[in-house]
C-alpha cells in the first residue's frame, strides 16, 4: 500500500483540479486502495513555482503544472503558448500529438514521466472598453507575465506591464493595467466583471497543465499499479479535454451573465493578430532550432 | 502513528523547545522535523530547502521590511514623537487619551499594508516608547497595540484575503470591501474597550494634558502634518494607479526619508541606524517565518489540520453549531500555526462544508480573517506576540495576557458578525452590483 | 580573530542593507516609471512604458538573500526572539547550562539546513536552473547568497558557543539580560 502526495496549483473550483480529484479516486479504485493519491490543491503543499522541482528531487512523486512555465528552460516548453499556432481544441489537440514526445523526452531527461496535459480553454481579451481596430491597442497598458506575453503587448503596439496575479484586480481598477490576456475560466472564476467591461474571444492559444510522475516512483510500482496509474491518466486526459471544451461555453455564458459585453474580434482586429502569430512563431522556431522547426513541421503536416 | 497522538506529541515538542529558551524560528522548525520524521518519507532537508525558498522568495513579502524601515525612519527622525504631541492636546478630552493611537494608527496603516506583521511593527516602533514616555499603562498600551494591529489583515489590502480568494476562486474585490465593515466594527469595539476601560481604571492613567491655547493647538497641527501627509500620499499612491499595494511601501519609505530630511531629522547616522535596525527586526520575522512555513509543510504531509477538519465535516452539524465548532477547532489550532498556514491549509475541507451548510464563502472569507487576527495573539505562535516582543521586551506570554481582552473583543466581533452577516456582506453587495 | 569574525558579521549585515536598498531603490524606479506614463498620457502623449523586467522575482529573491545575511548580526545584537520566562527561574549556572543547549540544539539545526540549502544551491548550478519570468536568472545566484547567509549564522553561533565556555557567557544573553533589567518586573 502506497501513498502519494500530490502538490497541485489551483483551487478545487478548478476544472483542472475536478478532474485531477476524479484521477485520483480512480486510481484508488483501479488498484483497489493499493496507490493512494491525495490532492494538495491551492498551492497547499508546494507553491507552483516549486511543484516541477518537488517531484524532480523526489519530495513528492506525483504534480501538476503549467507547461508553459518551464519556458525559459527550453524553447519546447513554450511551443503551446504561441498565439495563433493552435488556436482551437482540435488545433491544439494536434499540437500536443505532435509535440508530446518531444516534451515527454526533455521532462525524461529530468526524471519525470509525462502521464498526461489538459488545455485551459484559448486565451481571451478582457478590457475596458471595446477595440475593433488593432491601432487602438497602441499604448494600452497590457499585461505581460512572461515572455512570451511581453513580446505579444509589443507586437500589438501595447506597453507590456507586469501585474502579479493577485493584484489584477486592484491594477485595472486603479489604472495601472487595460488590457490583459487570459482564458474565460480563469476570467469568470476571478469575476471579471468587476474590474473589466469588454471580452474579446480571442482564444489566442490554449496552454495546458501537465501532470507528471517522478520516473524512480514510477518504476517501483507494481506492474499492475503501474498499468493502472496510466490507464487512469488516459482517462483524465480524455475526460479532461472534454472539461476543458465543456468550459470554455460554459465560462463565457457566465462573462455574459456577470454583466460583461462579449464579441468575436473584429476583422481587422483578427487578420492583425494572425500576423502577430505569424511572427511569433517564426521566432520561435529561430530560437528552437531544427528540433523545433520539425514538432512545428509535423503538427502542420498532419 | 495515530494521528491524536503524534498532535499531542508536537504540542509537547514545541512547548518543551520554546519554553527551554530556543528561538522561535528554530522551534517552529524542529517541531516540522519531528512531524515529517513520524509521519512522511520525503527527503526533509530537501523538503526545507525547497519550501523556504518558495516562500521566503515572494513578491509580496518584500513589503514587509520596507514597511519595517519606514518605521524605523519616523521613528529615529522623531517624527513620530512630533505626531505624537502633535495630537495630545486633541486627545484631551476623550477617556483613554492617547491610546487610541493604536486603535486608529493601525487601522490607518492596515489601509496600506497588507499584513498584521508589518502593521503591528510599524505603529508599535511609534506608539510603544510614546505612551511609554507620556506614563500610559503598558498592559493597555501592549493590548491595545497587539489587539489593533491584526486590522493589517481585515481592512484591505490583506495578504489572508488574498491567499484566501486565490484557494477558494472567490473575488479578491469582493473580499476586500467585505472586510470593510468589519473592521469598523472591531475598531469601534476595541474603542469603547479603551473608553469604558480608562473610566473604570483612572488611577492607571496618566495625568491629563494641560488645556492647550489656540496657538498650541495650531503648533500641534504643523507637528501632525508631516505624518499626515505622507500617510495620505501612500495610500493616495495606490488609487491614483501609481503604485501597486506592495510598492506603495516604498512610497513609504521615500516619503519619510524626503519628510526627515526637509524637517531635519535625518542624519546619516539616523539612516544607518534606520536602515540596521530594519533589516534586523525584518530578519527576525523571516527567520520565523522560514520556520512556520516548513511546519507548514509538514503539516501538509502529516495531514493532521485536514484530518482534523474533515472529522468537524463528518458531525454534520446545523450552521450556527458549525460555525461555533469552527471557531473553536480555528482558535486552537490558531495557538500553533500561524495565519496563512491555516487559510492554505484547512480550507480546502472546509469549504465544501460551510458551501454545504448554506453559508456564503465572501462571508465566510472574512470570519475566516478574524480567527487569523485571533491566531495572532494567541500563544505560543502569533506573529503580533513575536513583533511586539521585540519591540517591547515583554515576553510573548506576558503580551499576549495583555492581548487577552481584545481577544475576546475579536471573538465578540465573530459572533456579531454571524448574527448580522450584512456587516460584512452589505457593502460588496451595493458596490459590486453589475 | 574577534574583529575578523566582527569584520564578518559587519559585512554580512552590509549585504542586508545593500540588498533593501536595492529593493527599494528598484520599485521606486518603476513606480517613477509610472508616473512619467501618466504624465505623458494626460499631455496627449505616449506611454514610454519604463519598467524595471521581473521586478516581483527580482525583490523576492533580494528579499530572501537579505534575510538570511542578517541571521548573524541579528544573532549578535540579541533581535531574534525567545522565551526566556523561564530562565529568570534558573540561578547563573542553570541560565549558563540552557543557553549552552539552546546554541548547541541551534548550531545542529543550522548545520542542517545550511547543507539542505547548500545542495538546492548547488543542484541549480548543475541544472542551470532558471527564474520563470521575463530575465531569466540562475536560481543558484540568490540560492548561493542565503546559504552564505546561513554558514554565517553557523559561524555566529559557534563564536556565542565557544564566548561561553571561555568566559562564561554569550553575546546576545548579556543584551537580553541587560533589557530584562531595564524593562523591569512587573
Ligand atoms: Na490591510
Ligand atoms: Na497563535
Amino acid at each position: 500500500q502506497q501513498a502519494w502526495d500530490m502538490p497541485t496549483p489551483y483551487a478545487d473550483a478548478i476544472f483542472h483540479t475536478q478532474n485531477i480529484l476524479q484521477f485520483a479516486d480512480d486510481v484508488r479504485e483501479a488498484t483497489g486502495g493499493n496507490l493512494n493519491i491525495t490532492v494538495h490543491s491551492a498551492n497547499s503543499l508546494f507553491g507552483h513555482a516549486e511543484i516541477r522541482d518537488a517531484v524532480r528531487d523526489g519530495l513528492v512523486p506525483i504534480g501538476e503544472f503549467l507547461l508553459s512555465r518551464l519556458a525559459n528552460e527550453d524553447p519546447i516548453f513554450a511551443l503551446d503558448s504561441i498565439p495563433f499556432l493552435a488556436s482551437s481544441y482540435d488545433d491544439a489537440e494536434r499540437l500536443w500529438e505532435a509535440s508530446r514526445d518531444a516534451v515527454s523526452e526533455r521532462l525524461g531527461q529530468q526524471g519525470l514521466t509525462v502521464l498526461y496535459a489538459v488545455p485551459w480553454p484559448g486565451q481571451s481579451l478582457y478590457l475596458r472598453r471595446d477595440i475593433t481596430d488593432p491601432a487602438d491597442m497602441a499604448g494600452l497598458s497590457f499585461r505581460a507575465y512572461n515572455v512570451a506575453t511581453e513580446r505579444l503587448a509589443q507586437l500589438l503596439g501595447a506597453t507590456p506591464t507586469q501585474v502579479e496575479e493577485t493584484d489584477i484586480p486592484t491594477a485595472f481598477s486603479t489604472g495601472r493595467v487595460e488590457a490583459m490576456i487570459t482564458s474565460p475560466s480563469t476570467g469568470a472564476n476571478a469575476q471579471a466583471w468587476d474590474f473589466t467591461t469588454h471580452y474579446i474571444d480571442t482564444q489566442a492559444w490554449l496552454p495546458k497543465n501537465i501532470v507528471v510522475v517522478n520516473t524512480d516512483a514510477f518504476e517501483a510500482l507494481s506492474d499492475d499499479d503501474r498499468a493502472a496509474l496510466l490507464a487512469a491518466a488516459e482517462a483524465a486526459e480524455t475526460r479532461g479535454w472534454e472539461m476543458s471544451r465543456a468550459e470554455t461555453a460554459e465560462k463565457i455564458a457566465a462573462l455574459e451573465a456577470g454583466g460583461m459585453i462579449v464579441s468575436q474580434p473584429s476583422e481587422a482586429l483578427a487578420a492583425r493578430l494572425q500576423e502577430i502569430g505569424a511572427t511569433m512563431t517564426a521566432e520561435w522556431e529561430a530560437t528552437a532550432g531544427p528540433d523545433g522547426a520539425a514538432v512545428v513541421e509535423a503538427y502542420r503536416n498532419q | 502513528m495515530d494521528i491524536t497522538l503524534l498532535s499531542a506529541l508536537l504540542v509537547v515538542v514545541l512547548f518543551g523547545l520554546l519554553l527551554s529558551g530556543l528561538w522561535v524560528g528554530f522551534a517552529l522548525l524542529a517541531v516540522g522535523m519531528v512531524a515529517m520524521e513520524l509521519a512522511s518519507s520525503a527527503p526533509m532537508g530537501a523538503v526545507f530547502a525547497r519550501r523556504v525558498w518558495g516562500a521566503m522568495t515572494g513578491w509580496d513579502l518584500t513589503a514587509l521590511p520596507m514597511f519595517i524601515w519606514m518605521g524605523e525612519i519616523l521613528f529615529r527622525s522623531r517624527l513620530s514623537s512630533d505626531m505624537f504631541a502633535g495630537m495630545a492636546p486633541f486627545t484631551r478630552r476623550l477617556p483613554g487619551g492617547l491610546l487610541h493611537v493604536n486603535v486608529f494608527g493601525c487601522a490607518l496603516f492596515a489601509c496600506v499594508s497588507g499584513s498584521s506583521a508589518a502593521t503591528t511593527a510599524t505603529v508599535g516602533r511609534m506608539s510603544l516608547p510614546e505612551l511609554r514616555a507620556r506614563g500610559y499603562d503598558p498592559a493597555m498600551a501592549i493590548g491595545t497595540l497587539a489587539g489593533a494591529g491584526t486590522f493589517g489583515f481585515l481592512i484591505p489590502p490583506s495578504l489572508i484575503l488574498i491567499v484566501y480568494g486565490a484557494a477558494t476562486e472567490q473575488s479578491i474585490a469582493r473580499l476586500f470591501l467585505a472586510g470593510v465593515g468589519p473592521g469598523i466594527l472591531l475598531a469601534v469595539l476595541f474603542s469603547g474597550y479603551v473608553m469604558i476601560w480608562s473610566r473604570l481604571n483612572r488611577h492607571r492613567m496618566p495625568e491629563p494634558e494641560p488645556a492647550p491655547t489656540w496657538r498650541e493647538r495650531l503648533r500641534a497641527l504643523g507637528l501632525l502634518a508631516p505624518t499626515i501627509l505622507l500617510i495620505i500620499g501612500v495610500i493616495g499612491s495606490i488609487y491614483a494607479g501609481l503604485a501597486s499595494p506592495t510598492e506603495a511601501a516604498v512610497i513609504g519609505v521615500a516619503g519619510a526619508l524626503a519628510i526627515a530630511s526637509l524637517t531635519g531629522g535625518m542624519t546619516r547616522a539616523n539612516f544607518v541606524a534606520s536602515l540596521t535596525g530594519a533589516a534586523m527586526t525584518s530578519c527576525m520575522i523571516a527567520f520565523i517565518l522560514a520556520g512556520a512555513s516548513f511546519l507548514t509543510v509538514a503539516m501538509g504531509f502529516t495531514g493532521i489540520p485536514r484530518t482534523l477538519a474533515a472529522w468537524i465535516g463528518a458531525q454534520d452539524l446545523s450552521q450556527f453549531t458549525l460555525l461555533a465548532v469552527l471557531l473553536v477547532f480555528f482558535i486552537v489550532i490558531g495557538c500553533f500555526l500561524d495565519g496563512i498556514s491555516i487559510v492554505v491549509l484547512t480550507t480546502s475541507v472546509i469549504l465544501p462544508m460551510v458551501m454545504a451548510a448554506g453559508i456564503d464563502p465572501i462571508w465566510f472569507g472574512i470570519f475566516l480573517v478574524l480567527v487569523v487576527e485571533m491566531s495572532q495573539i494567541t500563544p505560543p505562535v502569533g506573529f503580533n506576540l513575536f513583533v511586539i516582543q521585540s519591540i517591547s521586551g515583554r515576553n510573548i506570554f506576558e503580551v499576549a495576557w495583555y492581548a487577552l481582552p481584545f481577544f475576546l473583543l475579536l471573538v465578540l466581533a465573530a459572533a456579531i458578525m454571524t448574527l448580522f452577516p450584512e456587516i460584512a456582506l452589505w457593502l460588496p453587495g451595493t458596490m459590486m452590483n453589475s | 580573530m574577534r574583529k575578523a569574525l566582527d569584520y564578518l558579521y559587519g559585512a554580512a549585515l552590509f549585504g542586508t542593507c545593500a540588498a533593501m536598498v536595492a529593493i527599494a531603490a528598484l520599485v521606486f524606479t518603476q513606480v517613477l516609471g509610472r508616473a512619467l506614463d501618466q504624465v505623458l498620457v494626460a499631455l496627449g502623449q505616449a506611454r514610454l512604458g519604463l519598467s524595471v523586467p521581473s521586478l516581483g522575482e527580482i525583490a523576492g529573491y533580494l528579499f530572501g538573500v537579505a534575510a538570511f545575511l542578517a541571521l548573524a548580526p541579528t544573532l549578535r545584537s540579541a533581535t531574534h526572539i525567545r522565551v526566556t520566562l523561564v530562565l529568570r527561574a534558573f540561578g547563573p549556572a542553570g541560565d549558563r547550562f540552557m543557553t549552552g543547549l539552546v546554541i548547541l540544539i541551534a548550531l545542529g539545526l543550522t548545520g542542517f539546513i545550511t547543507w539542505a540549502m547548500g545542495m538546492q544551491a548547488m543542484t541549480s548550478f548543475q541544472r542551470g536552473s532558471m527564474s520563470y519570468g521575463m530575465l531569466p536568472i540562475r536560481l543558484w545566484i540568490p540560492q548561493g547568497l542565503m546559504t552564505l547567509g546561513l554558514v554565517i549564522f553557523a559561524i555566529a553561533l559557534l563564536d556565542e558557543l565557544i564566548a561561553l565556555l571561555r568566559n562564561g557567557t554569550a553575546a546576545f544573553r548579556d543584551i537580553e539580560r541587560g533589557r530584562d533589567i531595564t524593562e523591569g518586573g512587573h
